[in-house]
């Protein structure tokens, strides 16, 4: 009876209590890095919100119309903050990875390693999709001025339009950076912009082409009645 | 931009004539149809009012290539009694160059300077290259006051059909009246006289890789006179008719170009204009009468439907910057009947004076901001018409003038 309680018992008990006394310092270096991630990260929010607040962020995105975007989302606060709440999070979520890993973990390791692998490709899928917002907000804004200029009654549609197509060509872009359904994304991209494109095609050379023509032969013949005001 | 002066064949021509007292610039690019008539009323022009003055004609050109040049160099006075000219014609010297530097009318004038300040030239005056209504009369009437009564800048004033020049009218005429202080009629005429003391002063400013270069010389030079109390005055010219323009000419670039070269010098000039009171009219000089113009047709019913379409699709964008007080006239106005149209002129300015604001604080991008301002413009300019359909240019005049 005493030794099967010895076998079954107290040897994996007595060895369960070793391996915890071996893992401890693992453990509490893991706790403190984890506790001065999170210090760190606090300190970084305070001095970066200063700082963006300094470089007046908040100003040039309200031109850009990021605020705009961050609004639709369901945010209300500016720009500096966010941002500065963003490496805050960083801060701590890049600590805490540090702290897992000093567990020495081999399962661990292994994911970490591969996930800083792909940091680079979600940097990269975030910078273009801002990027392709801020573009597709620019020219999008300009195509709607300049058919309002011309007296196109459609242009807002053209706007959003522009704007669209340059937004889900970012996406495309974004998704093939992370590498999502990489060759199913662009053809799925290619297959409807081109769909469109040719339904506008054949909506205006067979659905349209009575207007089409009425409206060339006003230009040709020079029929509607223009103004002779010269304007400067 | 490369100085001119250091071209082999523009530094002879100037040891050649040494020094001049007077200075004649046309700019010009593709030309050649118009500008004979041009070069031969300057000749008339100095050879009848200033025959005892060393006088030179610079044309400052674009790379034409329809042999505008060849035709400045080989236009003459052919009979001078039909002219009513019985003294000798002194030969004006000519220079026909072509500019420098980021094309456009600015780089074309900064030739024209370099060359009045190279010859230490005492009165200047540069005149469009299409003018088809230029006398010789402009020639005395834009140099004079500079050589017998000491202005440093005459600005032209024309007798316009009422409907025209519009965007003058009724933004730049007035903004620059009330920041400046001066009532110079006509800012972006086009034909002026300077003098050689200002072209020296113009040559000081670092402009010409700006917008000033390509299309805001205009309204800079008049804006440089006035804001650093330069004497200025204004000449009656008479009519202005010159070839008439691409009619495709797109009326949101001019907004975007004159109306942003103004913006432009407000922030320049923002101290001037901070401390500016009231304004005062200027010397003018010439006999003044009135000519018989075309009539001008005008669409109204196109005007306000590019004004209606403008308000349903841009009043999200102008929301970010006009008061709320203006955006919901405009949306009342959208609906009104032609025959109730009518835009307030507390209305306009305070428009103007909201884009000024945006332009200043950057709130959008500079060419969207102005550009968006043309349907306003259109139903301004509708809004106007209705209102003065009955009345006389006179009293049309007297109106642009009060409602300042």
């Amino acid at each position: 009876m005493n030794n099967f309680l010895q076998k079954v018992i107290i040897e994996p008990f007595d060895r369960f209590i070793e391996r915890l006394i071996q893992f401890l310092p693992d453990i509490l270096t893991s706790i403190i890095i984890f506790i001065s991630g999170i210090i760190l990260g606090l300190i970084l929010k305070s001095v970066f919100l200063r700082f963006f607040r300094v470089i007046k962020v908040d100003k040039l995105s309200e031109r850009s119309g990021v605020v705009e975007m961050i609004k639709k989302g369901g945010l209300k606060e500016p720009l500096s903050l966010i941002f500065s709440r963003l490496i805050c999070w960083l801060t701590i979520i890049s600590f805490s990875i540090l702290s897992l890993r000093s567990l020495n973990v081999p399962v661990i390791e292994r994911i970490f390693e591969r996930f800083i692998l792909y940091l680079p490709n979600i940097f990269v899928a975030a910078v273009i999709l801002f990027l392709g917002y801020l573009l597709s907000n620019f020219l999008g804004r300009a195509a709607l001025i300049a058919s309002v200029n011309a007296g196109i009654k459609l242009s807002g549609l053209i706007g959003k339009s522009v704007k669209l197509t340059i937004f889900l060509l970012a996406v495309t872009m974004a998704l093939e950076q992370l590498g999502i359904g990489r060759e199913t994304i662009v053809i799925a991209f290619a297959i409807i912009f081109g769909g469109i494109v040719l339904a506008i095609a054949l909506a205006f050379g067979l659905g349209g082409k009575d207007i089409a023509k009425e409206h060339i032969e006003k230009k040709i013949k020079g029929e509607e009645k223009k103004d002779d005001i010269s304007h400067l | 931009m490369e100085n001119i002066l250091l071209r082999k064949e523009i530094q002879e021509e100037i040891e050649k004539i040494k020094e001049a007292d007077i200075l004649i610039g046309i700019p010009s690019y593709n030309n050649a149809r118009t500008i004979g008539h041009v070069v031969k009323a300057v000749q008339v022009g100095l050879a009848k009012y200033f025959p005892d003055k060393k006088s030179i004609l610079v044309n400052s050109d674009g790379r034409s290539t329809d042999g505008t040049t060849d035709v400045v160099k080989s236009t003459t006075i052919e009979d001078s009694q039909s002219i009513l000219l019985h003294h000798r014609i002194s030969p004006v010297f000519k220079i026909a160059t072509p500019y420098h530097g980021i094309p456009g009318k600015g780089s074309a004038f900064r030739t024209i300077f370099e060359v009045a300040d190279a010859l230490n030239v005492k009165a200047c005056a540069v005149v469009d290259s299409d003018l088809r209504s230029i006398t010789p009369e402009w020639i005395e009437l834009l140099i004079k006051p500079i050589i017998e009564s000491g202005f440093d800048y005459v600005a032209p004033l024309y007798h316009r059909h009422k409907y025209d020049g519009t965007i003058t009218n009724s933004i730049i005429y007035p903004l620059s009246r009330t920041l400046y202080g001066k009532q110079v009629r006509q800012p972006i005429g086009g034909d002026f006289g300077f003098s050689g003391k200002l072209a020296k002063f113009y040559l000081t400013k670092d402009v010409w890789e700006t917008d000033v270069a390509r299309y805001g010389i205009d309204i800079w030079m008049t804006t440089t006179a006035v804001a650093n109390n330069f004497k200025v005055c204004q000449s009656f010219l008479g009519a202005k008719i010159h070839d008439p323009k691409d009619p495709g000419a797109d009326l949101s670039a001019m907004l975007y170009q004159v109306v942003g070269a103004t913006f432009d010098l407000m922030e320049t000039y923002s101290e001037v204009w901070k401390a500016v009171k009231g304004s005062e009219k200027v010397p003018t000089f010439g006999f003044q009468y009135v000519v018989g113009l075309e009539p001008v047709s005008v669409n109204l019913d196109r005007m306000i439907d590019k004004f209606r379409l403008g308000i349903r699709e841009l009043i999200s964008l102008w929301e970010i910057f006009i008061p709320k007080e203006i955006i919901h006239f405009l949306h009342k106005i959208e609906v009104v009947r032609k025959a109730e149209f009518h835009i307030p002129d507390e209305i306009w300015v305070e428009i103007i004076y909201s884009f000024a604001v945006a332009a200043h604080g950057k709130v959008l991008n500079k060419e969207h901001l102005l550009k968006s301002l043309t349907p306003l413009y259109v139903g301004r300019v509708a809004s106007f018409v209705i209102e003065t359909w009955e009345s006389s240019a006179i009293d049309v005049e007297k109106k642009s003038i009060d409602y300042v």
